[in-house]
């Protein structure tokens, strides 16, 4: 019995150590040939999983025009922030490196892999694979990486290497080696700022800084616009408009706090006698200039 | 315009002037105005909220903040990138306690937007080299055992804009592309034996269900060891930002290869080299080569009590706080220096210290009112020790974009204000 076991055992480790251990909990369905072929569409460099087709340079450069230029440029050198596609060769070391396919992707089967699975951006999976190999032909030849008459297809597309392709090692971190000194660690001297982020004033920030300094910052701001924005309806109090002249009106108001009124001048405000719209009608003006003129408003009523 | 507004405004004007002789006069300015209305709820007043009944059950089925944490909110810097489908938002670090991130200020990153799943239409296909493709629906993927951990997940281009130097004037867009949550699910090892991975299978792919069909290669050790399908974050479901219905959660591993709206896993034999591990994330290096499937976060720190955001409001005692965090386990220790890196002291750690989630670091302080350059400086279990910024620029140069992991620098003056700087 107990060798019995034993063999049973060995049988069963003899069986199992190829791959894990399957089918525990039987939970899941079996996944058809039809399915996994229909969301199978991933491309790898070798070309494993291409389809079967073919596109011209020519053909790609009409619906590289029409489906990609207005994002990718032109010529491939990208509109505002979107990606640049081409140039860029030789850049790699220079201070402001340009990465676009040619200088720097390594894979061709990337470009039509990412084309097929996600562009254009607002039609993604939307192109045929014919179309698919026309614009990477196309992003190939705005690189100079093919001719004017190639035409890209699944026989061919192993021919086609991207220069940049042996410039990739694997991470080879950690490769800092510090220490913990805890005591004279560095000369006292050595230690100096040497570059300041407010300098710059590229960060987002209004929001931390107080409500109340808007003014100190721009001293005219919230009369200007009041006079711009606010004061047609505010002066005489026209359309329920409570008129800056009205101090019991006012103070009903000013009770309820700065926040208050800051929020109804900027988000709008329906009341039972009138209707405040948001930032008197005026979206383009910035927050801080509608708090502005609330803070001038308040300081007027005051007066 | 009006000639009665021009008139009222040459009247204030003269006012002003007037006021501004006279000295203080009778004019409230917006503070004052604001302290007015704070005294009517101070000692030895009765706080006006406590001379009436408040809302009810129910009033927010859901719940949310308090009105007066509106400032406590995810934020973008709009020109890093061409849109907002394609980009990413911040946590406030500086507003945040504990390790846990509430789900709505988890950070946000999309390269194609967040898309609406129906979790009853949703399926997660697994196949390639394996022995018995199958496919989950979110019921099957409930039913497995599950697992709870808390990990963190952070942005490798988290501090990207400062290799050239201090750029940002906000904690929370300095180190903000970082969050920690518990999440539940199942562990993907679990799924791998279900349908018997084959020898040959030496990488997975895992791709999402979002416009971008978002792809990245996993080493199958990776696949094999820690790795949870999940589909609960904080005791919910997966917020959409997260990937609802189901994500991976590849822990202390750059943030993009924990797949969101997960739908298919493929076992192969070869890494897929998508767009987004080959074009993106991967880092330039000064010679012009470049580093690929560079995964691991490494050990990284940041003071959040005292930062851009909370200046110091008074001299004496302070608990110097923030945050230490390492994609290769746990937080061994956590240094603090006061001026900038000559002497450094042991700061606590205190609360849960867990495997490739944030901890929390404590130091007690005095502040005198002298200005200090302080920095905190973390150490993981391997025995990694938390780099210079020079250190690192030494070997990557300013262009690798990713993994900037460097000590950080605040600079207190002695008005209390907290700037980001670097030094020399």
């Amino acid at each position: 019995m107990f060798k019995l076991i034993k063999l049973s055992l060995i049988l069963t480790l003899a069986i199992a150590a190829p791959s894990v251990v399957a089918s525990q909990y039987a939970i899941g369905t079996n996944a058809s040939k039809a399915e996994i072929a229909g969301w199978d569409i991933d491309i790898r460099p070798d070309g494993q999983g291409l389809p079967v087709g073919s596109g011209s340079v020519a053909d790609g450069e009409i619906l590289y025009e029409e489906k990609c230029a207005s994002c990718h440029g032109v010529f491939g050198e990208g509109e505002g922030r979107w990606p640049v596609l081409a140039g860029g060769m030789d850049t790699l070391t220079e201070d402001r490196p340009e990465k676009t396919v040619g200088s720097y992707w390594p894979y061709v089967s990337t470009l039509w892999d990412y084309i097929h699975r996600a562009m254009p951006f607002l039609q993604p999976q939307s192109l045929d694979d014919d179309e698919v190999y026309a614009l990477t032909a196309y992003v190939l030849y705005l690189n100079e990486l093919v001719e004017e008459e190639f035409v890209l297809s699944d026989n061919n597309f192993a021919v086609v290497a991207l220069p940049n392709q042996g410039a990739f090692q694997d991470d080879p971190r950690p490769d800092t080696n510090n220490v913990r000194c805890m005591k004279n660690c560095r000369d006292p001297e050595s230690v100096k700022v040497i570059q300041d982020s407010t300098a710059l004033g590229v960060t987002p920030v209004d929001h931390l800084k107080p409500e109340g300094s808007v003014q100190a910052d721009e001293p005219l701001l919230g009369e200007e616009t009041y006079i711009a924005a606010c004061g047609l309806c505010h002066d005489a109090g026209i359309a329920g408009a409570p008129s800056v002249t009205d101090k019991a009106v006012w103070s009903k108001r000013i009770e309820q706090g700065l926040g208050v009124l800051y929020d109804h001048a900027v988000n709008g405000y329906q009341g039972t006698d009138g209707v405040m719209p948001a930032k008197g009608g005026n979206a383009s003006l910035e927050d801080k200039a509608v708090k502005a003129a609330v803070d001038h408003m308040v300081d007027l009523v005051n007066q | 315009m009006s000639e009665k507004s021009i008139d009222t405004i040459q009247m204030r004007r003269t006012f002003l002037k007037g006021a501004a002789a006279i000295g203080a006069g009778s004019l409230l300015s917006a503070e004052q105005l604001y302290a007015q209305s704070a005294a009517k709820n101070l000692p030895p007043a009765v706080p006006e909220w406590m001379q009436r009944v408040g809302r009810g059950v129910v009033t927010e089925p859901y719940g949310k903040p308090s009105i007066h944490e509106q400032n406590v909110v995810r934020r973008t810097v709009p020109w890093l990138t061409a849109s907002p489908i394609s980009s990413i938002s911040f946590s406030p670090l500086h507003a945040l306690k504990g390790i846990i991130t509430p789900s709505s200020l988890h950070f946000e990153r999309y390269h194609s937007g967040i898309p609406d799943i129906n979790p009853d239409q949703h399926r997660l296909m697994v196949h390639g080299l394996c022995e018995n493709p199958l496919i989950f629906s979110m019921d099957d993927l409930m039913r497995f055992p599950s697992v709870s951990e808390i990990r963190f997940i952070e942005c490798p281009a988290n501090g990207g804009m400062e290799w050239r130097g201090a750029q940002m004037e906000a904690l929370q867009f300095t180190h903000g592309m970082l969050s920690c949550s518990e999440w539940t699910g199942v562990r993907l090892s679990t799924l791998l034996a279900e349908v018997g991975v084959k020898p040959k299978a030496k990488w997975l792919l895992a791709e999402g269900a979002d416009g971008a069909a978002m792809a990245r290669s996993i080493p199958i050790e990776k696949a094999l060891d820690d790795v949870i399908v999940a589909y609960a974050q904080n005791g919910e479901m997966i917020r959409p930002e997260q990937g609802y219905p189901v994500r991976l959660v590849i822990p202390g591993w750059e943030g993009n290869t924990s797949i969101k709206w997960l739908r298919r896993l493929e076992l192969g034999d070869q890494p897929w080299h998508m767009r987004e591990e080959t074009s993106k994330y991967t880092d330039l290096m000064p010679d012009g080569s470049s580093r690929r499937f560079t995964w691991v976060q490494e050990a990284n720190s940041v003071v959040t009590s005292l930062c851009p955001e909370k200046p110091l409001k008074q001299k004496g005692y302070h608990e110097l706080e923030g945050i230490a965090w390492s994609g290769r386990g746990k937080i061994k220790q956590v240094d603090i220096t006061l001026d900038g890196g000559v002497t450094w002291r042991a700061a606590k750690l205190k609360g849960q210290v867990l495997d490739k989630a944030l901890s929390r670091f404590s130091f007690d302080w005095n502040w005198d009112g002298s200005p200090a350059l302080i920095q905190s400086r973390a150490i993981d279990e391997t025995g990694y020790v938390q780099p210079t910024l020079g250190q690192l620029r030494k070997v990557r140069g300013v262009n690798s974009v990713y993994h900037k992991n460097s000590i950080h620098t605040w600079q207190l003056l002695a008005s209390g204000e907290v700037r980001n700087v670097q030094i020399d």
